[in-house]
């Protein structure tokens, strides 16, 4: 891997934004300010090294869209580099527009407390970050972060773990940032699986250092900074059934399908269940 | 650089090598033991290992041109992805997905040869490894054991176990060849251990056949009659020729059975075996297993882990949810109270094989005005241009669900490794 | 790579020989910070970020606390190297106890790219004033054919072709180091000068700016204004024209002269004329180039060692000149022969055998 890079320090950081109107109209932090604050982050990357390469992609509560790609911008001639982040400011408007429009015509989701599209963002750049490695023999060393403010969405749960070990097998590791008020399990497994680094900040006030500290560090010299270690991670799995988070449940034999209560046949694949556990199996589990 | 007579030499050696090799295929079969009669110079070796005169073709008019790989590798990866859909469309997902497994490797005289480079004995090894990781990649909760045949008498290299990397340590130590082989002593050893497995796990065993013959002490046939019976799922690859024998045990026991024809079909036949084949009902039970899902421990708890009986802070282990005793590590039994404990990442890891993505339609833009409405232009994944500077072919394709347009390489990064459509994921499906 | 590395470190270590009030006065240019940052190590770009609205001094003990222990020789480097480029200030309170403060001017104008994003030094020309701009591709052609005519002229200099505005005393400057002439002959490049020519063009030309810049005393110019105006250059965009009129006068003869090496080209207009910077010049700052400029030739050569170099290229032939006797020359192929005493004369020039097999 090492030898198809430029060289330690060019990276490509793709930031996944959550801009879940339900999140920011209640969030500690105005979302101009994070904004600014992002902005900030992505022109502090671009200065770093000028090959570094920067894309945002934006992930409401029903779908998700690349905003910036500071490849776009310097092809385009670094002339206009204000009017770009103009123009980057702009979309995530309308995105943000056309994203309550699309909530507000699909009556289901008008629950305040519904989760933006991690998964969906995360395939969009990993799909990214696949054209990248294919684009040459030397590219920038890709790695995501993700600004999460609402809650995880355990409907999204198969798709953002698909996303997550696709992630590992190419080595991107996943960085997350919590803007919000709870942690966010889907986000620590990313960050624990993927080697990347959990934080949640104290003081939103001051994000911009949180991301400059820790978060515009490039992977080699992570070798050898004391970055903050996560604590504790969430490894509780959500049930097919009723997509609860579990610390114990059932597991289907031929599926793995994972159930909170005993079903007489599997709602995944079918099987039915003999209650009789086998024999052989020499569980002390074996009363129920 | 190009020093000496590298450049003048060179030409002369594809045809020399492939000569030579396709001369000791003809030879294999009346003698095996044919001693190699002259050694490769290394600069020829170079050119013999790389077989740069594979990736020529002709063209129409007669002239050599390399094979446009792309859409060659594409076009395979469609025909492989249909081939998988349209088994798993016709009946409802049921896969084995907790499978007990043994590789049986043969390592016999015939193992030595040196048609595949540097031997088949190697080859093996250096894919069998791979294939390893990728079984345990998709099959997170199976087991997996190596079995070596040498000099007639099969050895258990290693107990069937759950973790990669001391199977593949285990293999790389013992890589010597000599002997006959034996299939029914492998067999009946398999068989043996497999008998022991609990109810709800598929039992198989993956054979990587390099010999021609077997040398039995008994009959056969009756061990391939217990091995039905204890419904032991039985698949061989041979690198040699097509052996009648083979093909029986693979037709009696519901396997398959392949023959590789150079070293990257090899490869792609033993991968086949990676994902979990569809469960066939009656060959384990379907059972629901209680399991735990335990937390890492927090940094200021102090505890004596159950497996090694030893101090450890909390961080460093698990802590089983129902007798809260700490573990090391996951996955395994909890000593205490004997619930299976797994990390939900662990689990997720097959979770695909459920629910697969869908083919994607082939779209080939003579339309694009049709297409231009809506981000037509760019792969929605990638942002990259369908349109194509060099090639007018810009072929792509489009997710029935969605309609969104991808690119040829997001379809098969799409299928193959990420197991999610970007575009429906992108989208809240009104059910939810 | 690693060469252009070295070589434009060794740029950046003649910036941090200024003495300190000079170097205060070129981080009043905010490129000159970001070509400044830039050239730091990674783990220094970070500490200059992690500080960047830090005002208060930091102790420096904390800032150990940084990294993971076993690397703490990585953090001293990096801290040096800041300090060296005046990036942090050292500041000791009433209890000796060390402590680093960014630079105010540094700070003030990194937090200001922050804000804006990186602006430009001077405006383009609006393109009705000039006329047609040359394509991207037509520039470098142009950028690489002078770039190789100045290294033609710098090797041999026998054979002046096509005028040079470079006075004699100017490329004597270029030549001391490469080139070592006896008395009574010919100047004849030296092991240094072999390594030269082979260098990447990026490396070539920092070095080359070096030998510009540290003889700029010389000709009475202050090197601060050249440096401060080459880093300039590097940020215009690539293929606009701008005026020549917005330059001083000491950056106006600095410019003919680096159109003489191709970082930039000259155009007239009807009433004034501009300057067009080239890929040469905008990768200047950035101290690792992202396609290496070199023409790709192709030379074999046979067990009997008689060469065959594929290559149009003038420059090539002469460097292969220097250790084979060339036989024929065709439009696009040069055929020479080493011979034992090529390889002597080479090594009387003090170029060793390493250096031959390399080139080749």
């Amino acid at each position: 891997m090492t030898s198809k890079v430029y060289s330690d320090d060019v990276s490509l950081a793709v930031v996944v934004v959550d801009t879940n109107p339900f999140f920011w109209a209640s969030a500690a932090l105005p979302f101009a300010d994070f904004f600014a604050h992002l902005i900030h982050y992505v022109n502090s990357l671009l200065l770093l090294n000028h090959l570094n390469h920067v894309v945002v992609i934006a992930t409401g509560v029903s779908s998700c869209t690349y905003i910036f790609d500071s490849s776009d911008a310097s092809a385009s001639g670094s002339a206009d580099v204000a009017a770009t982040f103009a123009k980057a400011s702009r979309k995530i408007e309308e995105f943000i527009a056309q994203d309550a429009r699309c909530t507000a015509s699909n009556g289901s989701v008008a629950d305040s407390n519904s989760a933006s599209l991690l998964s969906g963002a995360l395939s969009l750049a990993l799909c990214y970050i696949q054209r990248v490695f294919r684009s040459g023999t030397r590219h920038p060393q890709p790695r995501i972060l993700c600004l999460q403010g609402s809650p995880d969405g355990p409907e999204q749960y198969v798709a953002v773990m698909n996303s997550i070990f696709s992630a590992q097998r190419s080595m991107v590791p996943i960085d997350s940032c919590i803007v919000g008020a709870q942690d966010s399990a889907f986000l620590q497994q990313a960050s624990y699986i993927t080697s990347g680094v959990y934080l949640k900040p104290q003081e939103l006030s001051g994000l911009f250092q949180y991301l400059a500290a820790v978060f515009a560090t490039d992977l080699h010299s992570r070798t050898f900074l004391r970055l903050p270690k996560t604590l504790g991670v969430d490894f509780r799995a959500s049930c097919f059934c009723h997509k609860k988070t579990i610390d114990m449940g059932y597991v289907c034999s031929v599926c793995l399908s994972i159930f909170c209560k005993y079903h007489k046949k599997c709602s995944t694949c079918g099987s039915e269940f003999n209650r009789v556990m086998p024999d052989l199996n020499s569980m002390p589990d074996q009363r129920q | 650089m190009y020093g000496g007579g590298g450049g003048g030499g060179g030409f002369n050696a594809p045809s020399t090598a492939s000569g030579r090799r396709r001369n000791q295929e003809d030879e294999e079969e009346e003698e095996e033991e044919a001693g190699e009669g002259r050694v490769l110079e290394a600069w020829e070796r170079a050119y013999a290992d790389d077989r740069s005169w594979e990736a020529l073709q002709e063209d129409d008019s007669g002239l050599l041109r390399p094979i446009d790989t792309k859409t060659l590798v594409h076009a395979q990866y469609r025909r492989r992805l249909l081939l998988r859909s349209a088994a798993t469309a016709a009946a409802r997902i049921q896969k084995g997905l907790i499978r007990y497994l043994y590789i049986v490797i043969d390592l016999s005289r015939a193992a030595s040869e040196m048609d595949y480079r540097p031997s088949r004995m190697a080859v093996v090894a250096k894919h069998a490894e791979a294939f390893i990781r990728e079984f345990f990649d998709q099959n997170p909760l199976s087991h997996v054991g190596i079995v070596t045949i040498k000099d007639g008498i099969c050895h258990r290299l290693t107990e069937i176990g759950g973790s990669p990397e001391s199977q593949i340590k285990a293999l790389m130590g013992k890589l010597e060849c000599s002997g006959d082989s034996s299939l029914q002593n492998a067999l009946e050893l398999v068989h043996g251990y497999l008998d022991q497995v609990p109810s709800y796990g598929h039992k198989e065993i993956l054979i990587l056949y390099s010999a021609l013959n077997t040398c039995d002490p008994g009959d056969i046939m009756e061990t391939i009659e217990k091995c039905k019976k204890s419904k032991i799922r039985c698949s061989i690859i041979g690198l040699a020729a097509e052996i009648f024998i083979c093909k029986h045990i693979c037709e009696e026991t519901g396997g398959s059975y392949t023959i590789a024809l150079d070293e990257s079909h090899f490869k792609e036949l033993l991968l086949e075996h990676a994902p979990p084949s569809p469960a066939i009902a009656e060959y384990a039970a379907a059972n629901l297993i209680k399991m735990g899902f335990p937390q890492r421990g927090a940094e200021d708890l102090i505890s004596i882990c159950s497996c090694h009986k030893k101090i450890k802070s909390g961080a460093e282990g698990y802590i089983c949810p129902r007798c809260k005793v700490n573990v090391c590590e996951l996955p395994t039994e909890c000593r205490t109270c004997g619930l299976t404990l797994v990390s939900s990442p662990h689990l997720a890891r097959s979770y695909h094989h459920l629910f697969p993505v869908q083919p994607f339609d082939e779209v080939s833009s003579i339309y694009p005005n049709k297409l231009g409405q809506k981000g037509g232009q760019k792969c929605y994944g990638c942002q990259q241009s369908f349109i194509n500077p060099d090639s007018q072919s810009s072929l792509h394709v489009r997710c029935p669900k969605c309609n969104q347009h991808f690119c040829l390489d997001c379809d098969i990064y799409i299928h193959e490794s990420l197991h999610n459509c970007p575009g429906c994921e992108s989208q809240r499906s009104s059910s939810s | 790579m690693p060469q252009v590395m070295v070589v434009a470190r060794n740029f950046m270590d003649m910036v941090a020989a200024l003495p300190a009030s000079k170097l205060d006065m070129l981080y009043d240019s905010a490129f000159i910070c970001e070509a400044v940052l830039r050239s730091l190590p990674p783990l220094a770009k970070k500490y200059a970020l992690q500080m960047l609205y830090v005002s208060a001094p930091v102790v420096a003990s904390a800032m150990e606390e940084w990294v993971l222990s076993d690397y703490a020789t990585k953090h001293r480097v990096a801290i040096d190297k800041l300090l060296q480029l005046r990036v942090f200030v050292e500041v000791r309170d009433r209890r000796k106890e060390v402590s680093y403060k960014m630079n105010q001017k540094f700070q003030g104008n990194m937090q200001k790219y922050l804000v804006d994003g990186g602006s430009l030094p001077r405006e383009p020309m609006p393109s009705s004033v000039t006329a047609r701009l040359p394509t991207l591709t037509e520039l470098e052609a142009y950028a690489l054919e002078q770039w190789e005519c100045f290294l033609l002229q710098l090797i041999n200099s026998s054979q002046i072709e096509g005028g040079s505005s470079f006075s004699l005393s100017m490329m004597r400057t270029f030549q001391r180091g490469l080139l070592s002439s006896r008395d009574g002959e010919a100047p004849r490049l030296t092991e240094n000068g072999f390594q030269f020519l082979l260098m990447e063009t990026n490396a070539q030309l920092w070095y080359i700016m070096r030998e510009y810049i540290s003889s700029a005393e010389e000709r009475g110019v202050d090197p601060t204004e050249l440096i401060s105006f080459l880093l300039e250059l590097s940020f215009h965009t690539l293929g606009e024209a701008y005026s020549l009129n917005t330059l001083t006068d000491v950056q106006r003869i600095a410019i003919r002269d680096l159109a003489e090496l191709g970082l930039v080209k000259l155009q007239q207009g009807r009433k004034d004329s501009w300057f067009i910077p080239t890929k040469l010049a905008t990768n200047l700052s950035a101290s690792l180039s992202d396609s290496s400029s070199s023409k790709e030739g192709f030379v074999v050569v046979e067990t009997n060692f008689r060469m065959y170099a594929y290559s149009t290229s003038r420059l090539h032939c002469e460097i292969l000149r220097l250790f084979s006797r060339i036989e024929y020359q065709l439009p696009n192929l040069i055929v020479g022969a080493i011979t034992k005493e090529s390889i002597y004369g080479a090594f009387e020039n003090g170029i060793t055998a390493e250096q031959v097999s390399l080139a080749l």
